[in-house]
């Protein structure tokens, strides 16, 4: 029976895919042109590979259902995305659009790998600065050229788990956990929730040793940074950086606050065993998902002044050998359309919109955690415009890991970090 | 006749091409290019470069990154040898015979089947300091605990026992394949002369397993200075640069911090010939044959 119907199907096929050849070759010369200029298909490379990865192929099946744009995707972890972009684009095999993170901008628009985009095309796509958070769109330029439209900021949060303070007796009158008013504060409330496997206060997902993002939040809180204002050297060596090294070392050693170095914070912190938590505003999302019981808190300002530290994404066009108009512009309207729609980005994946509309959107308002997100803004900060900051941040990784598990004093490692950044090649 | 013996060499070497080919597009160039790479400062994205002499080679004379990798490397391949030859050796003559050897020696492979990738994270969760189980249990029977892999005296212990587990049963089959090559005849014959079950482990096992020790020895050797997937997932080398592999520092040199080409190409071309004189010096050691 099945058999009969598949020789049936099959056969059907065949006359049909013949009739349809046939067809297409009688068709008149302007029918073929409109389904020559049929809607183009774009690769899109990204590295959403948490949940908001899922939000996007969500949003994206909307679009290509809106628009008729279809768009293959190509999900890989950030550091190999970037691997990648770095030695396909020169090849002509990149993608027609990349989302990268801002401070990928600068080496990525230094090696040619990145498409300029001028003002008139911006303009005619309707983008404008004015639309934008300052910061958002100042991290799409390199050397006052364009390279890239921000979508979104990534930044850190603090959370607090209600259920770890209420154990601890760190509660207000209203139930709801304590926020820590200063440095000082923090440590005596961590030491408060630390014990055993227990502890007060983390900064980083997975491996706070090595979280330089974190690290770096707590640099530029203390008016340090990595290189200096001119960027010609590493300012890493300087007072400041130190100061910041050491707390980093007390936060793994004499303090006892903090995980071990390679722990997971995030599973500590779902397991009730973290308390107060710095980390990124994509883990609130999972958190509700776990039904974790907690509360956020803007960052706490641990230093001289209560940065944030953000890291946006940002849409580019990587290179490529020849530029396809159709795919080019369906790129183009694929980032409109994620830019009107930014709001649902938002609220499904947790990350706050470049452009400003969306912040008064009472859907996100209404959201304590994005509430509060959006009143980090005026303290918001990014890295440093210069092609070696990410191959700085590769070499601080280990050297601030070996600061945190004590094996390292922070001069004599901020020292050893400098002299490594420094002899970089140009 | 003379011919005849050119259309055979042509033959021959007909079906040698495909493999040939293969072999010069995807290995030898690639090889040659490394070496030639290793004397410029290629670096990716850029695209002119000119030739740096010995330049790189002596910059890994300062590099001291690529000193500490190269120590790791070396404890890494000196502290895993010994567990890798003996261990799957006993489990093998433990499992030569029994009831239960087929289903055992499923089970021992089973982890060989796994993904670096796979293991690294099984391994993380399982020795994560705050909630893996591994510490749960060493605490429920009181038993100290620690960071594994967060402090700088386990860390490559823990890298090494990781990979003990994951390796064991690929070099078990091997070990069985020869033990079963080996003629029951020389037992019986060990035995009317009255060796015991060591002496004969001593006199006749280990040396007619001599070649499948070669194998062993010299692929572990091979591959532990080639170590970087274990490194990479459970540590990515640290704390702090504890765990740092050879392997790691090229990589990251290549493809991470600044695509610097040149530089890695050097580093590559230096633990080839570390290899190659490690290997040369088992071939050496190890060689001879053991018949009855």
């Amino acid at each position: 029976m099945s058999d009969a119907h598949t020789e049936v199907g099959r056969r059907r096929f065949l006359i049909g895919t013949a009739a349809a050849a046939g067809g297409v070759a009688i068709l008149p010369a302007g029918a073929r042109r409109a389904a020559a200029q049929a809607k183009p298909t774009i690769s899109y490379w990204n590295g959403l590979t948490g949940a908001d990865g899922k939000v996007m192929d969500e949003l994206i099946d909307q679009f290509t259902r809106e628009t008729g744009i279809a768009i293959e995707q190509q999900r890989i972890p950030w550091t190999d995305l970037y691997a990648k972009l770095q030695v396909s684009v020169p090849a002509g095999q990149g993608p027609d659009l990349a989302l990268i993170h801002t401070v990928e901008v600068p080496h990525f628009a230094s090696d040619g790998v990145l498409e300029p985009i001028d003002d008139a095309t911006l303009g005619g796509k309707g983008f404008r600065g004015e639309d934008y958070l300052p910061a958002t769109w100042q991290g799409g330029t390199f050397q006052g050229k364009r390279y890239a439209v921000a979508l979104d900021v990534p930044q850190h949060i603090l959370y607090l788990n209600t259920k770890v303070m209420k154990d601890a007796g760190l509660v207000g009158s209203d139930g709801r956990p304590r926020v820590p008013a200063s440095r000082d504060d923090l440590v005596a409330m961590a030491k408060q929730m630390s014990k055993g496997d227990s502890f007060g206060f983390a900064i980083g997902t997975v491996a706070p040793g090595r979280y330089t993002w974190g690290f770096q939040n707590l640099l530029w809180q203390n008016g340090a940074n990595v290189y200096t204002s001119d960027l010609k050297r590493s300012a890493l060596a300087e007072p400041g950086a130190i100061e910041v090294a050491d707390f980093w070392s007390s936060l793994g050693g004499s303090l006892k606050i903090s995980p071990p170095a390679n722990a997971s914070c995030r599973d500590a912190f779902i397991a009730g065993k973290l308390g107060m938590w710095i980390a990124g505003s994509w883990n609130f999302t999972g958190l509700r998902d776990a039904k974790v019981e907690f509360t956020v808190a803007p960052v706490p300002r641990l230093f001289k002044q209560p940065v944030v530290w953000t890291m946006p994404h940002q849409y580019t066009f990587p290179k490529p050998k020849s530029v396809d108009r159709a795919k080019r512009d369906a790129a183009w309207t694929h980032i409109r359309w994620m830019t009107d729609h930014v709001a649902e980005w938002t609220l499904k994946a947790g990350q706050v919109s470049a452009t400003r509309k969306s912040h008064t959107d009472p859907r996100i308002t209404g959201d304590p955690v994005l509430r509060t997100l959006l009143a980090q803004a005026p303290n918001w900060q990014a890295g440093q415009p210069t092609p070696k900051w990410v191959a700085a941040e590769n070499l601080t990784r280990p050297v601030i890991e070996s600061v945190y598990t004590a094996q390292k004093p922070g001069k004599a490692a901020m020292e050893d970090l400098a002299r490594q950044i420094n002899a970089l090649p140009d | 006749m003379r011919g005849r013996r050119s259309r055979t060499w042509l033959t021959a070497y007909l079906f040698l091409a495909p493999g040939l080919l293969l072999f010069a597009v995807f290995r030898a160039y690639p090889l040659l290019e490394g070496l030639r790479l290793s004397f410029t400062n290629a670096r990716l994205g850029r695209a002119t470069y000119s030739f740096v002499g010995f330049a790189n080679y002596m910059r890994l004379l300062d590099d001291t990154r690529f000193q500490v990798s190269l120590t790791n490397t070396f404890v890494y391949t000196v502290g895993s040898t010994v567990p890798i030859l003996a261990i799957p050796l006993a489990l093998a003559l433990a499992l030569n015979r029994g009831r239960l050897r087929t289903l055992l020696r499923s089970a021992f492979f089973f982890p060989f089947t796994l993904s670096v990738v796979t293991v690294g994270l099984a391994w993380l969760w399982l020795l994560d300091p705050v909630v893996g189980p591994f510490n749960y249990y060493l605490k429920a029977v009181g038993l100290p605990v620690r960071s594994w892999l967060a402090d700088p005296h386990t860390a490559m212990w823990a890298i090494i026992g990781t990979t003990i587990w994951w390796v064991t049963g690929y070099y078990l089959v091997i070990y069985l394949a020869g033990l079963q090559d080996i003629p029951r005849d020389v037992y019986e014959a060990a035995a009317l002369d009255g060796a015991g079950a060591w002496r004969a482990f001593w006199a006749i096992t280990l040396p007619l397993l001599r070649p499948v020790f070669l194998f062993v020895f010299v692929t572990h050797i091979i591959g532990s200075f080639q170590i970087f997937g274990q490194v990479f997932v459970l540590t990515m080398g640290g704390p702090g640069d504890a765990t740092r592999s050879v392997v790691q520092h090229l990589y990251e040199t290549a493809f991470q911090n600044f695509f610097q080409f040149g530089s890695a190409s050097a580093m590559a071309w230096v633990l080839f010939a570390v290899i190659l004189v490690f290997s040369l010096l088992q071939f050496r050691l190890l060689r001879g044959h053991t018949e009855y």
